[in-house]
């Protein structure tokens, strides 16, 4: 698990608008390896999907440097080998959406199929049904069925597939069980693991979601307007909180036992919204909600510090080290 | 805390949709009852039927589709679904209020905050017998509401339009319409379910204190179990269409007995995290051909004879925990 399969650093995504620039994506610096699970977690309007978006290809980066196994990142999708293409993939948030409602299951996974080669129809067809096995979709009962007639999660699991069907190495997860119900969402992340599994895959996890992080993350960085506060093993980040915003997101969970509860920061109490990635207030982004605040925080934009191994932290409170 | 009369009673609702395939049988015979100053969680997944119920209180279920095909809403004594068209009104925008999932849909997206809590406030007014006014009063009495839900800067709020708002402040704003001065009973439907944990925790906290301040009671609809466990004394759990358990909301953490129930609380990802259970098997059933018996049988761990043919009733279990499953009785 120590081989780097992807590596970014200092990636920026600004979109130029009428009323300003967003800087949905600011310096961003991480690297993925091989096999394991990287999460990242926010607020809605932090980045997180612009990050995952930009990786795949839908956005050319601003700035900054992406790698993955060494091929650069820096063109959009139109600008990539297909080779590029075909090892890193995503899967949407809403398969409502993502699917074609005019396009069958069957024409729905033929198409990466036909971009990235098995030419001849019938290794088309087996492919097609191996892909629906892999999902767990029985392939005689969904093959020709219409993606709006069958229910969400049954929808998620064909976008999964359509992942797949390029045999990729990476493929983004842009919190794909955000829409679903917990049962199945349940039956959606174990699926996911097998896969994972099975196939060697890399994940970059998106979502909103802590508690599910904490059961599907091998490391997890947070992100808030477009920077990232915090980076550490998953067990450390949920036992060992170290930024002030981890501990008030950690703080604001919802949870359904108290052994879980025994687990949140005590006395950290949420407050403030994340304000609009147009004004970005100066100095570390975080200050205007932080408890902690000090002088030196509305000034200076803290550095990345590493606290221990793989647990890093960008706040003027661990500034020394 | 709560005492024991009853404010709201369902009994053996039933509501079913007409569709062009048949009927859609979605209510099948729901009991619920939420005393006075009590906070009632209805848990469930999405299409089991909670929102039915709650539009069924309001009387805002467009009919045709939707038909009550039997049972009686009780609010204080008076069976709602039997009130005359004109006397409706008096109790949706009396005593009964609700709060929505998407709060941009529940304003009004061309008049200002201001204007639309004043409207409520001057109709809330007359209701007591108050008819004259000033705009001053009315101003003043619109940012205090807006205050109780810790909005920052309320001036500025009542001068803008819902579209400026955050999702957060948005939902402040619903809830401080909502529970304007004679409100009693607060039907709150999924209003956290789009917004982060961090302004979820803001919002629920306020919520809370404010309900509490007052003594309305509230039924908290949503399918995240952690924040029943919160915020509400008991709870509902509801699968298709049934109430299939009621309990005090420690003891049904602590002591689940339905299967689903169970499967529920195992599919939940924890944060102490030991993985995630795939808890149920299947889906939820088609409304067009509910299964006989008990609706949760297809999927059900524990299945017997009797579960394939006959409805379990609400089976006692202790003194606050009631189950609608034969392994608890016949």
């Amino acid at each position: 698990m120590t081989e780097e399969i992807m590596r970014v650093e200092g990636l920026i995504k600004h979109f130029f608008t009428k009323q300003g620039t967003v800087r949905a994506v600011d310096k961003v610096s991480f690297s993925i390896f091989k096999g394991e699970t990287l999460g990242l977690v926010g607020e809605s309007g932090s980045g997180k999907t612009t990050v995952a978006h930009t990786l795949i290809g839908i956005y050319e980066p601003t700035g900054g440097k992406a790698y993955f196994k060494d091929q650069s990142l820096e063109k959009d999708y139109s600008g990539r080998s297909k080779n590029l293409k075909k090892e890193i993939r995503i899967v949407f948030q809403d398969p409502g959406s993502s699917l074609n409602p005019r396009w069958s299951i069957k024409q729905i996974l033929e198409l990466p199929l036909k971009v990235h080669g098995t030419p001849v129809n019938r290794d088309q067809m087996k492919r097609i049904t191996e892909l629906l096995n892999m999902v767990e979709l029985p392939p005689e009962e969904y093959l020709y069925k219409y993606p709006t007639t069958i229910g969400g999660g049954e929808k998620q699991m064909v976008a999964i597939a359509r992942a797949l069907a390029t045999d990729p190495s990476f493929i983004a997860l842009d919190e794909p069980t955000s829409a679903l119900d917990v049962s199945i969402q349940a039956k959606i992340i174990n699926l996911l693991i097998r896969l994972q599994k099975k196939f060697d895959l890399t994940y970059l996890f998106i979502t909103h979601d802590l508690s599910l992080m904490r059961n599907m993350a091998n490391r997890v960085a947070i992100m808030y307007l477009g920077k990232i506060s915090e980076v550490a093993p998953t067990v450390d980040f949920f036992q060992k909180p170290l930024h002030p915003y981890t501990k008030m997101l950690l703080s604001s969970i919802p949870v359904i036992s108290d052994d879980e509860e025994d687990l949140k920061p005590k006395k950290v109490i949420s407050r403030g919204e994340i304000p609009s990635p147009v004004n970005i207030p100066p100095g570390c982004s975080f200050h205007l909600r932080c408890p902690e605040k000090m002088a030196v925080c509305s000034k200076i934009d803290p550095e990345m510090v590493e606290i221990e191994e793989g647990h890093t932290v960008r706040c003027h409170l661990y500034a020394d080290g | 805390m709560h005492t024991k009369s009853p404010l709201l009673e369902i009994k053996d609702l039933s509501v079913s949709f007409k569709v062009f395939e048949g009927d859609l049988k979605v209510l099948n015979g729901v009991n619920l009852t939420i005393n006075e100053g009590e906070k009632v969680g209805l848990v469930g997944e999405t299409g089991c039927g909670k929102t039915t119920t709650i539009k069924s209180v309001l009387r805002v279920l467009p009919s045709p589709p939707a038909r009550i095909t039997g049972g009686e809403i009780f609010y204080r004594g008076r069976d709602i679904l039997k009130l005359k068209k004109r006397e409706i009104p008096s109790i949706r925008r009396g005593e009964i209020s609700a709060i929505f999932q998407d709060p941009l849909t529940s304003l009004n997206p061309v008049f200002t905050i201001g204007y639309q809590l004043q409207e409520i406030i001057k109709h809330s007014l007359r209701q007591q017998g108050i008819e004259e006014v000033s705009k001053k009063e009315l101003k003043s009495r619109a940012a205090s509401l807006l205050k109780e839900t810790g909005m920052p800067d309320p001036e500025r709020i009542l001068k803008s339009y819902p579209i400026q708002l955050s999702g957060g402040m948005r939902q402040r704003v619903c809830i401080s319409e909502a529970l304007r001065v004679t409100v009693k009973l607060l039907l709150a439907d999924e209003p956290t379910t789009n917004l982060d944990v961090t302004i979820q925790d803001q919002i629920l906290r306020r919520l809370d204190e404010l309900v509490e301040k007052r003594g309305t009671s509230i039924l908290f609809i949503t399918h995240s179990l952690g924040v029943v466990r919160h915020l509400t004394h008991r709870v509902y759990i509801m699968y298709a269409g049934n109430i299939v358990e009621t309990a005090h909301t420690k003891e049904l953490f602590s002591n689940p007995l339905h299967p689903y129930t169970r499967g529920l609380l195992k599919t939940v990802p924890k944060l102490t995290g030991e993985g995630v259970s795939e808890g149920i098997q299947g889906r939820i059933p088609n409304y067009l051909n509910p299964p006989e018996g008990c609706r949760f049988h297809p999927r059900c761990g524990d299945k017997m004879e009797i579960c394939i043919n006959k409805k379990p009733p609400l089976f006692n279990q202790g003194e606050n925990q009631m189950v609608a499953c034969f392994l608890y009785g016949r």
